[in-house]
């Protein structure tokens, strides 16, 4: 009870501590405000993608004339017409999704009087998602074209229309890795960082001269960042709400519990970081290996249902997985506490592991 | 004679090949000043350090109060203060909130106030310890170290780098403190202020204890030897003419 006590005014010097160190607040509170506010605009809009397209025209009959003109009032293509040699170098940097090259003589009546020809697309092999998505639209224009040229009734036809299930806009979706990635640079990185520094002008130390515990000081720095946390995805969420229309199909409470379930799980791992170097040349290293599998294999940035299925199998034990899936399941799909077992399940065994190894690893200096 | 309330023996610390503190004996008896002397690398610190239990004990052992150091360093620390040779606190609390802070991690009720009252910061309370000068700081440091009440306060070297009035200032503090009843082991290398303070010093060398009395005795036993100062002793040294000179008040 007593060593309780210590931990709870702990808690509470260390998070007023916190609050008055500037450097810290920025990086905390600001820093993924910032991040939030330019990812909003980026994935923030509805808009139907575009292409940009190199274009060289090597024919002149009047078809090839009227398709090109078409295809640059439309708005699925930007189109620059150019030279091969420059368009390829071009692609190469990533200036053009892909080029479109009109045969000498495209477009040039065949003997039933209809315009003819083959259209031929380069596209970069390193960059086949977008070549197939430009392939994919570039036939459907095709396509109607022919329909119309051809006339023939097809018996089989597919109608594509758009919906949006429950009205889930990108930014929806992507506002569960947005706060992933905040959980994680709060609890990983000022972590790593702050601790260290406390080692090295010899705050710690002073600490250790008094009866208490490396737990007490690891559970009293843990509930003062998780607090802080909570504040920090409030600001988020709020912003998300006011400045891009999140809509918000989840209940409060799960939100707000998962959060902090999955804030306390990631913050062990800083923690076991922190707690392990001796200085911020050992906590470094050691960050980026824990940070960099999270960051790219999590769902932050990328869905995860995109990886091929082997990789998928690994990526769900990222610890950081069940917690930004579990996000994504409350804000998005209205899911409560009680279905997210599973994340719940796999997130529970990650904290007792990596906090029994932050108390084991735990260094004073 | 008073009750010894430290005692040391055959207390041992190695590193690697290299033995540091070589098997050292000695008691601290309750409400004196004890000192330990000597040159840098002698092994002061380090005896300090695992009396303190910060630093593991490779060979014999101290008793503090009858507690154990080797067995519960967490007893001991409960009735000790420490003051380390360099220390830090964090910047973004007041001294106020920091001895709160170590407070609670005493479980002790404190008395911020009264402490830094007795330090001489009451004005200080609200400022943080990165506005304050060499000697504020090393008394914010005596008077953290004083939030548990202790039995035994540890110094170590506590006016290494100050002015001689900030220097003079922080005897007055230590002899305060012995009149409350706390018993005090520090260490300095400067024979004045152990000849002032110290109620008995041993001398270390090379991690070994090679004289421990009052110091007193210790002159006494030198002169017996027939030793005799160079210089014509005079009434009065350098030291003396740079407090008559700028005063002893202190300049912070």
């Amino acid at each position: 009870m007593k060593d309780l006590n210590a931990v709870w005014i702990m808690t509470k010097l260390f998070t007023l501590r916190f609050f008055r160190d500037k450097i810290a607040l920025f990086f905390t509170l600001v820093f993924p405000l910032i991040f939030l506010v330019i990812f909003g605009f980026i994935f923030g809009g509805n808009e139907s993608p575009s292409f940009n397209v190199a274009l060289i025209n090597k024919s002149q009959t009047d078809f090839s004339k009227t398709f090109v003109e078409e295809t640059k009032n439309g708005e699925i293509f930007q189109i620059t017409e150019t030279d091969f040699e420059s368009a390829k170098e071009k692609m190469g940097r990533g200036e053009f999704d892909a080029i479109l090259e009109i045969p000498e003589g495209f477009g040039a009546l065949d003997e039933q009087g209809r315009p003819s020809g083959t259209l031929t697309s380069y596209f970069d092999p390193g960059d086949e998602q977008v070549a197939s998505g430009f392939q994919a639209t570039l036939q459907g224009v095709l396509d109607s074209i022919n329909a119309e040229l051809v006339q023939v009734e097809k018996p089989l036809q597919l109608e594509s229309k758009p919906i949006q299930t429950a009205n889930l806009t990108r930014f929806d979706y992507t506002l569960a890795g947005l706060l992933g990635f905040s959980i994680m640079g709060l609890g990983i990185f000022s972590m790593s960082e702050g601790f260290t520094v406390d080692k090295k002008t010899g705050s710690l130390r002073r600490m250790k001269v008094a009866p208490i515990r490396a737990w007490q000081l690891i559970v009293a720095t843990a509930l003062n960042r998780i607090f802080v946390g909570m504040i920090s995805i409030a600001f988020l969420f709020i912003t998300a709400l006011l400045i891009f229309d999140f809509n918000m199909r989840g209940d409060y409470i799960s939100f707000a519990l998962f959060s902090m379930i999955g804030t306390a799980c990631i913050f062990g791992f800083g923690m076991a970081i922190a707690g392990w170097a001796k200085d911020a040349n050992q906590a470094a290293p050691l960050t980026q290996i824990i940070t960099l599998p999270m960051m790219f294999l999590s769902g932050i940035f990328f869905p995860t249902f995109l990886m091929p299925v082997w990789l998928q199998n690994v990526t769900q034990f990222i610890p950081l997985t069940p917690i930004v899936d579990g996000l994504r399941m409350v804000l998005t799909e209205g899911k409560t506490l009680l279905d997210l077992g599973p994340q719940l399940a796999i997130i529970g065994v990650w904290t007792l592991v990596i906090y029994l190894i932050a108390f084991k690893v735990f260094r004073w200096e | 004679m008073a009750e010894t309330i430290v005692e040391v023996r055959g207390l041992t610390k190695k590193y690697g090949k290299k033995t540091t503190v070589r098997g050292i004996d000695f008691d601290v008896r309750e409400g004196e000043v004890f000192g330990i002397l000597g040159p840098n690398g002698a092994g002061k610190t380090t005896t300090l350090e695992m009396l303190e239990a910060l630093r593991p004990i490779d060979g014999g052992g101290a008793l503090l109060d009858g507690i154990d150091v080797k067995k519960h360093p967490h007893k001991v620390k409960e009735i000790i203060g420490v003051q380390l040779q360099s220390t830090s606190f964090f910047n973004q609390l007041t001294l106020v909130e920091l001895l709160r802070l170590f407070g609670g991690m005493y479980h002790q009720t404190v008395h911020p106030y009264k402490l830094l009252e007795m330090v001489n910061l009451r004005d200080k309370a609200k400022s943080t310890v990165d506005t304050l000068s060499g000697g504020q700081r090393q008394r914010f440091s005596v008077a953290s170290a004083l939030v548990n009440k202790p039995k035994v306060l540890f110094l170590d070297e506590p006016t290494t780098g100050l002015d001689p009035q900030a220097r003079r200032n922080l005897w007055e503090l230590v002899q305060d403190i012995q009149k409350t009843g706390i018993t005090i082991v520090l260490t300095t290398h400067y024979m004045e202020e152990a000849q002032l303070l110290c109620d008995r010093v041993a001398i270390m060398d090379n991690g070994k204890i090679i004289a421990l009395d009052t110091p007193d005795n210790l002159i006494k036993d030198l002169l017996k030897k027939g030793f005799k100062k160079k210089a014509e002793v005079q009434q009065a040294d350098l030291e003396d003419v740079f407090i008559d000179l700028t005063g002893k008040d202190l300049r912070e």
